[in-house]
Order: C-alpha cells, then structure tokens, then sequence
C-alpha cells in the first residue's frame, strides 16, 4: 500500500476516534441523565410548568387583572380552577401569568450572571498573572458584600421595574460563575490542544472563545440549572417583601404574600401559588443536581 | 502565636471592605431619585430647607459623604431621619436583641436536626435512613421560608392551634419563626455532614479503628465525626449571612419586632441614615462570623493553623 494513503488512512481513522469521543462525552452524559428518573421527572414538570406559563393564559377565559366584585374570595371550582381573590380575579391566570414573570427573570438573570461570570472569569483565568490576581482580589471584595441587602436598596431605588429588578439579581449572582470558570480555564489551559492551537498560530481571543470556554462547558451548564432556582427564589423574596413587582402584575413571590394575608380563610390563595413555585425549584434542582452527576462523574461520591 | 496574628490581619483587612460597602451604599442611595422628605407634601418649601438643613442634606454630596465619614470615625452613626426619636445606633442597639436571639434559635434549630440527620444518612447509605433525610433536605432547600412560615403557621397555629400566631414574646411564640429560619441550613448541614461523613469513613484510619474493634457508634461520632464536621463548619459563616438576611423575610411573617424589619423599611422610606447603619452593622456582623469560623475550622485540623 502507498505509504502516503496509509498515512492518511490513520489520519482519518484518529480524527474519527477522536469525533466519535467527542460526541460520546455528551451521549455519554445523556444516557446517565436518562437514567436518573428524579432528574427525567424534573424536566417533564420543568415542561409542563412552562407550557402552563407561557401558553396558558391563552387558553383562559379570564385575564390577569379582570375584577369580578360579584365572585370574590370564590373557593377551588369549574369555573376558577384555582379559586379567585380579594378582587374577583382568577387565581389560575394570574398564577400561569406570575408564572411568566417568575421564569423570565429566572433566566434573564441567569443570562446576565453567565454572560458577565464566564467572560470575567474566563479572561482572569487565560491571562493570568497579575490581571487575574487583580480581577479575583476584585471577586473576593465582591464576595464579602451583603448583597441581598444591596439588591433590596437597589430595587427599592430603582422604581421597581421587573427589567432592573433582573439586572440587579444578575449582577449579584455572577461572582460564583467567574470563580468556576476560572478555575476550568486554568486547568485547560496546560492542556496539550491548547499548545496545539497556540503552534497553529490561532490568536487568543479565538482559542479562548472556540477551545477553552466550549471544554469548560460542563460545569458552566450545571452552573447554571443551579443559578435558575437561586434566582428565582431571590425574586420571590423581593416580591414577597413587596418591593419586587407591583400589583396588578403578578409573581409567584407577590402572590404568596397576598395568599398569606387571606390564608387563614382562604387557604387556597396560599397553597397553589406555593406549590407553582415550590414544584419549579425542585424540578431545577433534581436537574441540576442529576446533570452535575451525569457531566461530571467525579463529583459525586456514591 | 500564628492564630492572633492571623486574627489581627483579617481584622486589619476588613477595613478596606468595610470602606468600599459604605462608599457603595452611600452613592447608591443618594444618587438614585427620591428623598426621606420628598414625599411629605405637607411641607412648605421653607421648612424643607430647614429639615434639609438640620441633616446636612444641603450640603454638596461629597461634603455629606466626608462628614459620614468623619462620624463614623468617630463611633456616630447620624440620627435616623425618618424616626428622630432616636439615634441610628439606639434604633440598633434597640431592635437587635430580638433578630439575634431569632438567628440563634434559627442555628441552633439547623445544627439540632441537621447534623443528627446528616449522620443518619451516612450510617448507612442508600437505605432508607439515607433516602427519607435526604428527601427531607431537598424539600428544605426547595421549599422557601415565606412558603414554610405560613404553612407552619396555617397548620400549628390556624388549625391545630398549637402554637400561637405572631406575637414576640415567650418561648412558645419563637418555635415557629426559628424553625421557619432554620430549615434550609438544617437541610444543608445535613447533605454537608452526610458528604463529608461518608468520605472520611472510606479511609484507612476508620477502617483500622473497625479492625480494633470498635463500636460503629463510637467510629462514626469519636473518629469521623471530627473531619466530618468541617464543613459544617466552613458552611455555618455563609449560613450566618443568610439567616442576617433571611431574618426579613421571617420577621415580616411573623411579627418580629427585629432589625431586618426595620431595614426593610428605612429602605422603603430613604432614611438615608438608617440605611447606611444598618448596612454597615450587618457587615461588620456577618465578617465577624466569617472570622470565627475560621478560628474553629483552625481549631478542629491542624493542618490549617500553620497555613
């Protein structure tokens, strides 16, 4: 056989082992996670809550913030599924609609957390030296802030508008991002394809935004289906505080507080935006915790 | 003596930080529109000024923040602007005692439930000692305090009237709001001791000390536990700052007449002073849990005091 093809045949062979790999990591992952039923249960609910958000109030014969004096504080019935509150509206929309609001700013805030986290992080980590000893001092000031308390200043001052409300979250949350990514960056960055990359002549930006961050991916996505549940919760908690979003608009956080107000009467105020809620948080963590076992193996012990 | 310097550095080390909370804080509510008097419509102009005035709110803004600064130097928080009857340091001092006896409830509740549970789990894993625990954290840990309180005080109080409603007085009134605290870090300790737990049992010392004989009661609580608990302990400084902050939330449920209530509404209300004092206080607060967390975690391995 010509020594050349020969050459080439391995050629193909290795980079196809190596495409066969790379696919596998994630196959891989995916067959662990299909395993897990508490995490496969997670992302059914997971679907069927966002169906129930998003496509839900369509389906409604009633809106939001539609009063009906004649029908206030009616209990759990055909015709109000969920019951009505001290107004008259339905509990149903107006969970499916506080729905709306509590995953929105669930994932806008995990967005803005991710996007600031793994840039900051990733730059701190690729460069290194006295840049990274520089940004992680910065990190670790950040650290010390009681930022709950900043977050409550910051929504009360900024006119309660959901957009801010969002924002301000996710500039809390991105600190911990930056260290994980940072942390994956530096352990990556010994690593021979990187050497590899730098021979080819490949600029930084490009090895940093096309090989590093992609191989760090694992515990970025675990990360994040971590950061979700966190987030919302924050969320809630300012809305339940009243300071988060304003009535007529709903939140599963404010509806709680409503519901609170009314439980010892009309319990079911209390009890179903409670459950919307507390049904998303486990869901998240059963699939977060499920992707960190099926990513990372290691992790988990037993 | 490696621990009191140590101590003295970190102390020395949180001045910086402090400065950069205050500096925060103090542009962050001055500069964002509204005022502690901007709504009291009642007002006249002239007496505006006067309030104004009096608070040094006429002043340029740099001049306010150098004259904070040059009080708190010297230990004097300001007056509150939206309750003058008293200092901001008299409105802590007064409101305090109820949040940390709260808080102490709150940990010592998490401590109580999570650290026996944790051990459970890890007696004997994926039994269901291990799974019926562990269920219960993940429930802990997804059910939030301003779902849990009023649950609790839907079912112990409104239905089976066990436990009283709101109210802050008596042992019986504080079951309630401590253990609506304390869930999540009992949930957490439990999952940390249960982890850890299980990592020092798989090493040789444990199995040596099986090999001698011993009871498996006193393997787990004489040798293990002593790895097993650190971190517990490291989780307990992280804990701190948020049963600081959890405290509103659970204050607001039931009634009590603590700190986080009264942030909330300085918040609410711009009494700038108020805002910066409480801010700074709870700081300083949650870094000196931090510290005393370490000395602990010194204390419990060795290996750490020389570091």
């Amino acid at each position: 056989m010509d020594s050349r093809a020969e050459v080439g045949a391995i050629d193909a062979r290795a980079l196809l082992t190596q495409a066969e790999k790379g696919a596998s990591l994630w196959s891989d992952a995916g067959r662990r996670l299909a395993k897990n039923r508490l995490a496969v249960a997670g992302v059914v609910v997971l679907a069927c809550v966002f169906v129930f958000a998003a496509i839900g109030p369509f389906a409604s014969p009633y809106s939001y913030d539609g009063q009906d004096r004649e029908n206030r504080f009616a209990p759990p019935s055909g015709a109000h599924w969920f019951g009505t509150d001290n107004l008259g509206r339905d509990l149903l929309v107006r969970t499916m609609v506080g729905g709306r609001v509590s995953l929105m700013v669930g994932l806008a805030a995990t967005a803005v957390s991710l996007v600031i986290g793994v840039l900051y992080g990733a730059t701190a980590g690729f460069v290194g030296g006295r840049l990274d000893q520089a940004m992680m001092r910065v990190v670790d000031v950040l650290y010390t802030l009681p930022f709950t308390i900043f977050a409550i200043i910051l929504v009360t001052y900024s006119g309660q508008s959901i957009v801010l409300v969002f924002v301000a979250i996710g500039a809390v949350e991105w600190l911990t991002m930056a260290r994980i990514v940072r942390g994956q960056i530096m352990s990556l960055r010994e690593k021979e394809f990187v050497d590899a990359a730098v021979v080819m002549g490949l600029s930084r930006r490009r090895i940093l935004l096309r090989h590093l961050i992609p191989n760090a991916l694992g515990p970025i996505i675990v990360f994040v289906t971590l950061t979700v549940p966190r987030v919302m919760l924050l969320e809630a908690f300012l809305s339940y505080l009243g300071l988060g979003v304003q009535a007529p608009m709903s939140s599963w956080g404010s509806l709680i507080r409503e519901g609170t107000l009314a439980m010892e009467e009309y319990p079911w105020l209390l009890i179903f935006p409670s459950l919307a809620l507390s049904l998303t948080l486990f869901s998240l963590n059963f699939l977060g915790d499920g992707l960190r076992d099926a990513l990372d193996p290691r992790s988990s012990k037993d | 003596m490696h621990m009191t310097r140590y101590v003295v550095r970190q102390l020395a080390s949180f001045i910086p930080v402090l400065f950069v909370i205050i500096t925060l804080t103090f542009f962050l509510v001055r500069l964002a529109p509204g005022g502690p008097f901007s709504s009291e419509k009642a007002l006249s102009a002239e007496a505006l000024a006067q309030i104004n005035a009096h608070y040094n709110l006429d002043a340029p803004l740099w001049r306010q923040y150098v004259d904070y600064l040059a009080g708190l130097a010297r230990g004097d928080l300001g007056p509150s602007m939206k309750q003058p009857s008293r200092s901001v340091s008299e409105w802590i001092a007064y409101k305090f005692p109820a949040s940390l006896e709260l808080g102490l409830y709150g940990l010592l509740f998490a401590l109580c439930v999570g650290l026996p549970a944790g051990i459970l789990a890890a007696w004997r894993p994926n039994t269901w000692t291990d799974q019926l625990p562990m269920a219960l954290a993940m429930a802990g840990i997804c059910i939030p305090n301003f779902v849990l309180g009023p649950l609790l005080v839907y079912v112990f109080s409104l239905r089976l009237q066990w436990l009283p409603v709101a109210q802050w007085d008596g042992f019986a009134h504080k079951i309630l709001p401590a253990v609506t605290l304390g869930a999540v870090y009992a949930a957490y300790i439990a999952r940390l001791s249960r982890a850890a737990l299980l990592d020092v049992l798989s090493q040789d010392f444990i199995r040596t000390a099986r090999a001698k004989g011993l009871s498996e009661p006193r393997v787990v609580l004489r040798h293990a536990l002593r790895g097993g608990l650190q971190p517990v302990v490291s989780f307990l400084g992280p804990a701190a700052a948020g049963i600081i902050t959890g405290s509103f939330v659970v204050e607001n449920i039931f009634r009590v007449p603590g700190l986080g209530t009264e942030f909330v509404k300085a918040a609410m209300n711009r009494d700038y002073t108020m805002i910066l004092g409480t801010v700074l206080f709870f700081a300083v607060l949650i870094m000196l849990f931090n510290l005393a967390v370490d000395v602990v975690q010194a204390w419990l391995d060795p290996r750490l005091r020389h570091g």
